[in-house]
Order: structure tokens, then C-alpha cells, then sequence
């Protein structure tokens, strides 16, 4: 049986029909788009039916996040989040909070409410907006729920008294830490790994991280994707975090695809990289419809971005600190080189100009050792970059997966405390590398941005911050080119652009419906577009409008 | 509370063959945190003869602190018979942020840090485009450097980033490199006979340190030889402290650590109170 989605415009991301009236889907797959007309040779003869529920809609193909992190979506899905931006979620907004009164009220009204369990764990307090944390303001605002504060950045929890209590922390056990301030209840770098560890059991007991991977469930179907990709499974616990998504996930109400990528560090563990790469090797006997593991792993360089130990070129940070580095150059260039040589495509997390210019100068030693083609080599994150490095990149064949929401949410704070404007405001340069030819995407790195496409495409149409200015113009790329780096270069960056990315005949019936054109509407309102259902697969899945 | 060692430098500067000496020479159980990224290779009879246990150390998560290894594996040594705890920071750590679990893990102290260096290698190193930070932060942040293959240039450069720098042959028992008072006699100087007398404390907090302080409390302890470490000073301003008999030196450090500061001294000093 054939179905028939007519719309009121199809933009098939197709450059040879890039826009028709209809598709025609059976079992799942695309057997043609264009008009109810033009598809009359295979309506004639065959059993089929018109389905007119999108025919005021827009259909996209289904939008792809490339790079995010369900198991740290696990963790922190179940948590409250009280944030200084605006965070859309299937089960209500988070609206922006900005000042330290404002963030006390929002505490206060949750903890009011009696859906919490034993203890109350709220995610996303930032001391530039919410004020500093303590004991004692907590204290003020509820003395017998045990609270746990969660900083936005990851790196800080505070508690109240009631929370120090229930996780048995006492003063004598750790006052002679000096990154846990027991007076203030702060818990920051090591004193945090120790309050973790006393977290744990709340945070990573098998049912709450299953709580978490099915609110992801609801959140990825929410912002219109039909493909995920998990950018380093292994982060916490690699069975756990297969096995549990296995279970979770392949069934007939799961409305998307997961692309798995091997951390390959974890997979080492003790053992050598030809070791990591023979386990590797061997996952794709594990997927299945739903589940797949390619021929592709996730490396690291530098560290993390909001964090600011990005690995920076001169002449680096103002306050003349330094980055950090995940793994030495020679360790990284051991591990590309083996997983270069046997064919793989190689993930790199990069954030900064420095830990970019390490991938560059491997990249460009394996291409002079073993030359390849359309090899997959992707920059991962793509915080700092230089014009030149772009150029590279791309004589190189290299691929660009950039996290743009990086623009909206640091350039501001990044102008002024961290790197200077010049640099700040050209973060995730991806103008220049469209302008160079480079296959761009755009990602979430969810919990880092929310894991909205259409948000991602915003920030890299429009580049506003959040104080509202624009950050870069020329930096800037075009409504066409934001729909193309989330759907079909994010499926060429995964290797999937044979099944999935556009729209035509032969593809992976999965689409994205929306109520306006993202092409055509005002470029500063396409994050807000309401996104009315996803189709994974010829399978109209809903999305509840709030 | 189980006195902690950071082990500190860039592959290839010989943290194996320490740590073997180290588990070789303990009398006492030792536990060895090895990372299990580099070229680590323990033998594994030395620690079967000793009751010492080596745990083996992964980087999982980089963006926050949900699966930290250290963390977890000092934890895990908590009730067992250890005296003593060495962790061989991986060959890119700067060995502040792995002191600070001495420094900051409940029911653990730091002991020290000790750094290696590769005498034939280390020139280019320093000079290297993407590590040459770290491995100038690995040779400062030390409390000493054990330099393998000494060659005259890299010696003269070293000096200048810490002075304290033993070479490998005048080191004649590796336990003893992490004793205090070892450190603390090469600190000052070369006449034996002095030695028995020094001493060594030091002094660590969580709380912001008034520099005058630190001054005052100096000049109360005449009998302080040297003095040397970081201190956090009020408006998150960090700063290396360097002190000898002809003056005390305070100088801007981007290094984002907690108070520490050795102090070297003969006969008594009068109680911390910063
Ligand atoms: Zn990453
Ligand atoms: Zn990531």
C-alpha cells in the first residue's frame, strides 16, 4: 500500500527537485516525490491511499542531530532546571531566569509542588546571573527538603543542610579539603567528584537513568529529529549505556535512529589502540533496526569549551591561563593513525584553535602517509578556528560538525572575561567553512545546547547572542544552507547520506512537519516554528503542542 | 589521613621505572594509581611480594565529574591497610589538578609532587607548539624534579623554572626522594652536617589568603629557611610564593590552585594562622 503526504510545500534538500507537492512513501521508503500528478504512473497501478493530515504543512527531511550525549541526557533529564536561557521541553518551557530573586521564587515554586522525590536536584544555576550559591541561602528558602544545586557548567554542586544529612556528609570527614567549603555547602573540581560519589546513588541508579533515556526519547522527538547520533558511547558505563538504549529504544513507538560512535579511550582501556580497534570492529554485530554502529570512532584533543580549557593558539586567554589537553599529540596521532589506516572515519572533539590545529597537522601527516578519499575526518564542536585552518580543512577533505549555539550563549561573557571580542564574536566560524566547501553540520551536544535543529539553525542563520546582538554577520550562513547542515550534510558527516538527509525517491521515508517554511519566514523566527509531527520511516508520530 | 604522591611528567620521562622502584622499596603497603592510557607497564611481582595494589585509572567523562577515577579509587582504598599513595598523573595532567585530590579528597593529605624529566628531550619539549605549556606546568608545579640523563643545557633551563632538581645518580633510595626532609635538605643547600637539623611543614587551606599575612607570619618565624608555593588570594587572584633568606617574592600564577606552601625551618614555628 502506498500512503501519499501532499503538503503545502516539500522541500526535499535535493538540488535536482528541490521542492514538490508530495511524496509517495510504501513500507517505509520513498518511492517518489513531485505532484499527485506527476506520481499518476505508480498511483495507477497500485493500491494506495492519500493522507491530506500535512496539507497545510511544510514538510523538511526528518532533522538530524548529529553529535549528542544520551547518556548525559540521562543524568540530567530528571533533574529541574532553573536557567538563565530559555530551555524547551515536551513537558513545559523553562523559562529564562536572570536575576538572583528571580531564580529564589522559580526554587521556591518548585520545591512548593510535591512531585520531587527524596531529594531535590535542580540543574543550571550560573553565579553571573543567579548570584552566589550557599548553605545558608538555601537553608532560607527550604530547611527540610534536601536540596542539591547543579551549576549550569557541571563543575559545582551545593547543598542544604537537609541534603548534607541525608548523604551523610559530615564537617569532620572533609574539612580539611580545600575544594569542598562545608560552611557554604560548595562541592567544586574534587570536592565535587566527591559529592558525586555520594550523588551516585540517586543519580545513576538504573531507574533513573532509564527515566532520563525516556524523557531524551520524548525530547529528541520534540525537536523533530528522526536520527541522533551518540558521539562517544562509553562515557559513564559502555554496556550500560548499550544495553539500557537497546531496551528502551528498538520498538515501534521509538519515532528516530541512533548512530553509535565509540569512545575509542574507553575501549582501550589497558589494552593497546589495535586492540580498541578489533573490539570496535566487531560492534556492528550488536545493531539492530534502530541501533547502528558504523565504521566510524570519536577521538578527543582539548577539553571542553564551557569550561574554558579549550587549548588556545597565542596569543590565548586574558587572564593568561591555559587549556587543557585530553590526550597527548603523540597518543592522538598513535590512535588516528591506526584507525586512518583501517579505514575509519575519525571523530575529533576540537574546541579550541590550538587542539584544532593538533587534528590539522594529523590529518595532514595521515593524508601525506596514506592518502584517502572522502574519508569522513570530522571536527567536532569547532569553537575556536582560524580562516587559515578552515582553508586546510578543507584542501584536507576534511568535514565540519559545529556547535553554533556556542555564539548565542558565551560570545557575550567570552568578549569580555575570556578571549576578547575579535575571537568571541567568530566562534564556529561556519560562513568561512561553507564559503571553502567544507560538508558543515550543526549539532547540540546535548546537555550543552538544547537538542533542538531548528534552534542550532537559528544561531548559525542569525548569530544573536543572548544580549541580542549579532555576533559576526559575515560569519553568518543562509537559511538554505542552515536547513542543508541539519538534514542532509548531517547525514553525509554520519555516513548516511545514501538513506537519509533529503528527500527523494529510494530514501528512508523520514520527515520533519513544520507550520511555516524555514526558508521563507522571518530568519529570526525559525527556532520558534512549531513543529506539528515527525514521520520515521512512512510513520506519522504527533508532536503535542504545549 | 593517607599521605598522597602525585608522580608528574610527559611520556617517555620514566614514571614506570620510578614507580616500580617505589613499589620494590616500599615497607610498607603502598597503592599505585596508574594511568592506563600511556605506556604504563607494572610488574606485577614486585607488588605481589609487598600487599601493595596498583588500580588502574581511565578518563571517561571530560565535561564533568560523574565518573572520576581517582576519585573512586581513593575511596576504594579507604579501610584497607595503605600507608602511603603514589598517582602517576597522565603525561598531558598539569600535577596541580592531580595534587588537589591530596589536597581535597576526604581522609587523604598531599604528600608531594614529583616531577620527571628526560634530560635529552626535554629542551625540545619546552619549546614543543602544542605541549610546551604543560610541561614547563609539569616542571613548575613540582616540588621536585628527578632528571634521567642530565645534558648540560636542559640542566641550566630547568633551573630557572624550579630549582630543586636532584639528579638520577645522586638518588641512592627513591622512598626516601619523597620523604620531606630529603627534599627539604636539597632545598637548602649542600653541607650535610646541616642537614638533620631542617624541617619541613606545610600549610593548606580552601579559604583566601591575605598576602600580608603570609608576610607577617614570616617575619614572626625568623627561623623559616625557605618558603615556597601557591597561594589564593582574595578576588581569586593565585599567586607563587618564593621565599629566601634574602627576600620574599610573590609572583602572578595562572595556575588555579588552592593554598599550599612549604615551609623549611630549624627548630620551632609558631602555629598557622592565616
Ligand atoms: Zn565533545
Ligand atoms: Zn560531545
Amino acid at each position: 500500500m502506498i500512503t501519499v503526504f501532499p503538503a503545502k510545500s516539500i522541500i526535499t534538500m535535493n538540488a535536482s527537485m528541490p521542492s514538490a507537492e508530495a511524496v509517495a512513501v510504501r513500507d517505509g521508503k520513498i518511492i517518489e516525490t513531485g505532484t499527485l500528478e506527476s506520481l499518476q504512473p505508480w498511483l495507477s497501478k497500485h493500491d494506495h491511499e492519500i493522507d491530506e493530515q500535512f496539507k497545510n504543512s511544510f514538510i523538511v527531511p526528518g532533522l538530524i542531530d548529529p553529535h549528542l550525549h544520551p547518556s548525559m541526557a540521562a543524568v540530567l533529564l530528571p533533574t529541574y532546571f532553573i536557567t538563565a536561557m530559555e530551555w524547551k521541553m515536551p513537558w513545559g518551557t523553562t523559562p529564562a531566569t536572570r536575576s538572583p530573586t528571580e531564580y529564589d521564587e522559580r526554587l521556591k515554586e518548585a520545591l512548593s509542588k510535591p512531585t520531587h522525590g527524596e531529594l531535590f536536584i535542580t540543574w543550571g544555576h550560573h553565579n553571573l546571573w543567579h548570584g552566589p550559591i550557599s548553605r545558608s541561602r538555601l537553608n532560607s528558602i527550604d530547611s527540610k527538603t534536601p536540596i542539591v544545586v547543579w551549576n549550569r557548567s557541571f563543575h559545582e554542586v551545593c547543598m542544604n543542610d537537609a541534603a548534607l544529612e541525608l548523604l551523610e556528609i559530615k564537617q569532620e570527614d572533609v574539612e580539611n579539603a580545600t575544594q569542598i567549603d562545608f560552611e557554604k555547602g560548595r562541592f567544586y573540581e574534587i570536592g565535587l567528584g566527591y559529592a558525586i560519589q555520594k550523588l551516585n546513588p540517586y543519580i545513576l541508579a538504573p531507574e533513573v537513568f532509564k527515566e532520563g533515556l525516556l524523557k531524551l526519547k520524548e525530547v529528541v522527538h520534540f525537536g523533530g529529529q528522526t536520527t541522533i547520533a551518540d558521539m562517544a558511547v562509553g562515557l559513564f558505563d559502555f554496556e550500560a549505556e548499550l544495553n539500557t538504549q537497546a531496551a528502551l529504544y528498538e520498538n515501534e513507538d521509538t519515532p528516530f535512529r541512533v548512530e553509535l560512535i565509540a569512545h575509542a579511550t574507553v575501549m582501550q582501556k589497558g589494552n593497546s589502540v589495535e586492540q580498541a580497534e578489533e573490539l570496535i570492529a566487531k560492534l556492528p554485530e550488536r545493531n539492530s533496526h534502530r541501533l547502528n554502529f558504523g565504521k566510524r570512532v570519536k577521538l578527543f584533543t582539548d577539553g571542553a569549551f564551557f569550561s574554558q580549557v579549550a587549548q588556545l593558539m597565542e596569543p590565548g586567554y586574558i587572564d593568561g591561563h591555559h587549556g587543557e589537553w585530553l590526550s597527548t599529540p603523540e597518543q592522538f596521532e598513535d590512535n588516528a593513525r591506526v584507525f586512518w589506516n583501517k579505514g575509519y572515519a575519525i571523530h575529533v572533539h576540537c574546541t579550541g584553535d590550538l587542539g584544532l590545529e593538533l587534528a590539522v597537522d594529523t590529518l595532514e601527516k595521515m593524508q601525506d602517509e596514506r592518502p584517502r578519499f572522502n574519508h569522513g575526518f570530522t571536527i567536532e564542536h569547532f569553537g575556536l578556528s582560524t580562516p587559515e585552518q578552515i582553508f586546510r580543512l578543507s584542501k584536507l577533505g576534511a568535514n565540519i560538525s559545529a556547535n553554533a549555539y556556542y555564539v548565542h550563549e558565551l560570545s557575550d561573557i567570552y568578549s569580555n572575561d575570556s578571549v576578547g571580542f575579535e575571537r568571541a564574536s567568530s566562534m564556529a566560524r561556519v560562513g568561512t567553512s561553507f564559503r571553502e566547501g567544507i560538508t558543515t553540520t550543526l549539532h547540540s551536544d546535548f546537555t550543552m545546547a538544547p537538542a533542538q535543529p531548528l534552534m542550532s539553525m537559528w544561531v548559525a542563520v542569525n548569530r544573536v547572542n543572548e544580549k541580542g546582538n549579532v555576533m559576526c554577520e559575515e560569519e553568518r550562513i543562509t537559511p538554505q544552507q542552515g536547513l542543508e547542515a541539519i538534514t542532509i550534510n548531517a547525514a553525509r558527516v554520519l555516513g548516511l547520506d545514501h538513506e537519509i538527509g533529503s528527500i527523494r525517491a529510494g530514501k528512508k521515508a523520514d520527515f520533519t512537519v513544520l507550520q511555516e517554511n524555514p526558508l521563507e519566514i522571518d530568519p529570526l523566527k525559525i527556532k520558534d516554528i512549531e513543529i506539528k509531527a515527525t514521520v520515521f520511516e512512512g510513520k506519522v508520530f504527533n508532536i503535542k503542542t504545549q | 589521613m593517607i599521605p598522597v604522591t602525585v608522580v608528574a611528567g610527559y611520556l617517555g620521562s620514566g614514571k614506570t621505572t620510578l614507580i616500580n622502584k617505589f613499589l620494590k622499596e616500599a615497607e610498607s603497603p603502598i597503592a599505585v594509581l596508574v594511568n592506563d592510557f600511556g605506556e604504563l607497564n607494572i610488574d606485577a611481582e614486585l607488588i605481589d611480594n609487598q600487599e601493595s595494589l596498583t588500580l588502574s585509572l581511565t578518563n571517561g567523562c571530560v565535561c564533568c565529574k560523574l565518573s572520576d577515577d581517582i576519585g573512586v579509587s581513593l575511596e576504594s582504598l579507604k579501610g584497607k591497610d595503605i600507608t602511603a599513595v603514589i598517582i602517576e598523573a597522565s603525561g598531558i595532567s598539569l600535577p596541580i589538578n592531580i595534587a588537589n585530590y591530596g589536597l581535597s579528597w576526604p581522609g587523604f593529605s598531599l604528600k608531594g609532587i614529583l616531577a620527571l624529566a628526560d634530560g635529552q628531550s626535554i629542551g625540545s619539549l619546552l619549546e614543543d607548539k602544542f605541549v610546551g605549556y604543560t610541561v614547563k606546568g609539569q616542571i613548575e608545579q613540582a616540588d621536585a624534579i628527578l632528571l634521567n640523563r642530565s645534558s648540560g643545557l636542559s640542566l641550566e633551563v630547568l633551573k630557572g623554572l624550579n630549582e630543586n632538581i636532584f639528579l638520577e645518580e645522586e638518588v641512592s633510595n627513591y622512598t626516601d626522594l619523597l620523604s620531606a626532609k630529603y627534599y627539604a635538605n636539597h632545598f637548602i643547600g649542600d653541607s650535610p652536617k646541616e642537614h638533620a637539623s631542617f624541617q619541613s611543614s606545610i600549610f593548606t587551606s580552601n579559604k583566601p589568603i591575605k598576602r600580608d599575612d603570609i608576610k607577617k607570619y614570616l617575619l614572626l618565624n625568623p627561623n623559616i629557611q625557605r618558603a615556597k608555593g601557591w597561594v589564593c588570594e582574595e578576588n581569586g587572584i593565585y599567586s607563587l610564593l618564593q621565599m629566601t633568606p634574602s627576600g620574599c617574592n610573590f609572583s602572578p600564577s595562572s595556575f588555579k590552585s588552592q593554598t599550599r606552601i612549604v615551609f623549611i625551618y630549624t627548630g620551632k614555628l609558631s602555629p598557622f594562622e592565616f
